[in-house]
């Protein structure tokens, strides 16, 4: 008896923990998901001729949530206007890492559920390298005067595009007009002024928008992450050091709050708003808010300012339109994504989701004019912004950035560490093969 | 339990019954013995076989066997060391805050009172909200400068309302663990509190006339008594709290020391695409953790073998 009772509970145990154990594995596996997928390469991608855009048959898009109905809208108008084609949307989760996460399990399983990628603008080389796209090259070059040129570079992959620009972004400077009269022209004095004011706030979490925050400096002092052909790093240079020493001179001496370290785009948002801050580094979408705010009438925006001598640049966000390699229907998905890019379907999503147009056309619109007031400034933010890194293991790249940046944001490691360890994180990233 | 009926009959017969209900009772876990093996077996059985691999993100489907080079690279690197580090330290203290927390509200529960079951129902709210709304209600409320926290401090004049909880080593992790008895204390005070309803008044009032005071009665009837509800509840929390991912994921995305095993071998595995890594990553995961359910079988389970002993 006593026996019994004994291995009865030993045994109830060992099967909790058998079953716990499972199931940590399960999760596990099933996150990374398997290796499944055709063997060979990349090497034989297909061309898509501009010529056999075709709207006929199904066309699912693929694409992040679709907050303000502007994506429903454009499907339905599609629809209407070509009787012989049936587009779909499905709708993808709102966060882009889980996006990415959705197509590619999908893509891994070269399933042709997805015919019409939304790619955020940094996967376009990890999608094309895996062979998951084709190549839309002769659409790009066809629409190429339409679009801001600086949207078409985030297409690009060993010399061919695998997308097509859908709507673009670009960072803005937030000041305060009742505290500095005269946005500042560099950002040496953005943030003198913000250390003698109330202080500058941008996205400083261990994320890919501290990411962004440090490429729009090292990128206006000249600096680069890699070579023109995304084969060598650079970003092991003096430059970094000092854009590096520069963003924590910044909080050393108080221009900069340390709470940054735990902002993203909507904690930064909420300070500048609650009158935490005289300068604010965030997305276009804050003005709108910003204009229902406190401090409504109080702020300005402008595009970024110049660093070390150089002008200002910024790094260009937004969405691309790739076609999957699996779908049944390349001529209707071409025809798809091109309609999506006419300047009607743009006008529409700048106005009713505040996607910002690639197409250039769109920002001398007097209605696009009149309705959003940042039209001029969004389209020189634009101009003036530039990819970052194209390449397949740009997860590991943005990983390698934030995390440096963020230690040295929070004392824990010097500017000169931090870029070598930036170098040879990124170098062990472009030996995966 | 039936055991008991069968001492009677003569021993040789006995022991032909037991055989045959042995074999019976065989037969019928066979087939949860085979669901077993198809949902923890071979899932287990790829992971090391993904974790002995190297997959290119350049060309799926292409990989090459690379023997323990990923173990090499996982157990030689900082991080997962910081990461074991972060979690061994995450489960013991939340575990034990857990179970004093959890033990005081169900004794506080076990007494007859007006409104008990309101209580009861109360205090589960925590464990019923979803762990990610949890953490993204407590990132809002330590935010610095505008969060509730930091306000009410610098209201009242108390020191720290200035200190950034969310980006400091230290206060980062005591957040998370704040956050994680919080939701989970009522969870341990449940299984608990169903122990202590196992446990017959006779007995403290077998005690109380002993002369017995309110201490020596928790002490030498309570906490015996309670001992088989608090191994499960122990062994539950900590496998959890060994695997804790969405805490860290929303709170900090595991800066500033809050990084856990979990959040490690998902960051491999799911955004870099690390297969290889991910999965020698989530296999020393596997290992920790049937380690420490193996110490606390040995330790925690021989308390419960004593006890049982004790009973007969």
């Amino acid at each position: 008896m006593a026996l019994q009772g004994r291995s009865s509970v030993r045994n109830l145990v060992g099967v909790v923990l058998a079953l716990m154990a499972a199931a940590l594995v399960l999760a596990s596996c099933g996150g990374g998901g398997s290796s499944g997928g055709s063997e060979g390469g990349a090497a034989e991608a297909k061309t898509l001729q501009s010529s056999e855009a075709k709207p006929t048959g199904q066309v699912t898009w693929c694409i992040g949530k679709d907050t303000s109905g502007a994506f429903k809208t454009a499907v339905e108008k599609f629809n209407s206007e070509n009787p012989g084609a049936e587009a779909k949307l499905l709708e993808l989760p709102e966060s882009a890492d889980l996006q990415r996460e959705q197509q590619i399990q999908r893509l891994r399983a070269e399933s042709n559920e997805c015919d019409v990628l939304g790619m955020d603008v940094t996967w376009a080389p990890e999608y094309a390298a895996s062979g998951w796209l084709y190549d839309v090259t002769p659409s790009v070059e066809k629409l190429e005067g339409e679009f801001i040129p600086s949207t078409v570079e985030t297409t690009e992959y060993e010399g061919k595009n695998w997308g097509i620009p859908f709507n673009t972004n670009a960072g803005f400077l937030y000041y305060r007009t009742n505290e500095v009269p005269k946005a500042p022209t560099t950002w040496e004095q953005v943030y003198k002024e913000a250390q003698q004011k109330n202080g500058l706030v941008y996205q400083g979490e261990r994320y890919e928008g501290l990411t962004c925050v440090f490429l729009e400096l090292l990128y206006s002092a000249g600096g680069h992450v890699l070579s023109e052909d995304g084969e060598t790093v650079e970003i092991d240079s003096p430059l970094t050091t000092e854009t590096l020493e520069f963003m924590r001179g910044g909080i050393e001496d108080g221009a900069v709050p340390k709470s940054v370290t735990t902002y993203e785009e909507e904690s930064s948002r909420r300070a500048f708003e609650a009158g935490n801050a005289t300068f604010m580094r965030n997305w276009p979408y804050a003005y709108a808010l910003g204009k229902e705010s406190g401090i409504a009438n109080e702020f300005a925006i402008t595009k970024f300012p110049g660093f070390k001598g150089n002008p200002g640049a910024g790094v260009i966000g937004g969405y691309n339109l790739g076609i999957s390699a699996f779908t049944d229907n390349p001529k209707g998905s071409l025809a798809f994504a091109e309609f999506l890019v006419t300047e009607p379907v743009q006008k529409e999503m700048f106005l009713k989701a505040t996607l910002p147009a690639t197409v250039t056309a769109v920002y001398k619109d007097p209605e696009v004019k009149k309705e959003i007031p940042f039209t001029e400034e969004l389209l020189k933010a634009v101009e003036q912004a530039q990819a970052r890194p194209l390449s397949p293991v740009y997860q590991e790249i943005t990983e390698a950035i934030y995390d440096n940046t963020f230690e040295v944001l929070n004392g824990r490691e010097s500017p000169k560490g931090a870029t070598s360890k930036m170098g040879s994180e990124i170098e062990t990233a472009l030996e995966r093969f | 339990m039936e055991a008991r009926a069968e001492r009677l009959p003569s021993h040789g017969k006995r022991r032909s019954v037991f055989r045959e209900e042995r074999r019976l009772g065989a037969a019928m876990v066979v087939p949860s013995l085979a669901v077993i093996a198809l949902v923890a077996a071979y899932p287990i059985c790829y992971a090391i076989w993904l974790s002995l691999n190297e997959y290119s993100v350049i060309t799926p489907g292409l990989s090459r066997f690379v023997g323990f080079d990923n173990y090499t690279q996982a157990l030689g690197s900082s991080e997962f060391w910081e990461a074991m580090k972060t979690t061994l330290l995450f489960t013991a203290i939340s575990v034990s805050l857990e179970l004093v927390i959890g033990l005081g509200m169900a004794m506080v529960m076990h007494r007859a009172f007006r409104g008990r079951a309101l209580l009861r129902a109360v205090v589960l709210v925590p464990w019923a909200i979803l762990t990610v709304v949890t953490a993204i209600t407590w990132r809002t409320i330590f935010e610095p400068e505008l969060g509730f926290v930091n306000t009410v401090l610098t209201k009242l004049g108390l020191p720290g309302g200035d200190v950034v909880w969310l980006g400091q080593e230290g206060y980062a992790l005591a957040v998370m663990i704040f956050a994680d008895v919080w939701k989970t204390a009522p969870f341990m005070a449940l299984l608990l509190l169903a122990g202590l309803q196992g446990i017959p008044e006779d007995l403290y009032d077998a005690a109380k006339v002993d002369g017995a005071t309110a201490w020596q009665r928790f002490r030498r009837v309570t906490l015996p008594l309670l001992r088989p509800a608090i191994a499960i509840a122990l062994i539950f929390r900590t496998l959890d709290a060994l695997r804790i991912f969405d805490l860290p994921y929303v709170l900090t995305k595991g800066a500033n020391g809050t990084e856990t095993l979990s959040l490690l071998a998902q960051k491999e595995l799911v955004v870099n695409r690390n297969t290889g890594l991910g999965s020698a990553l989530a296999v020393l995961t596997f290992i920790t953790v049937m380690t420490v359910s193996f110490l606390y079988i040995r330790f925690v389970g021989g308390n419960i073998r004593a006890l049982t002993e004790e009973e007969e």
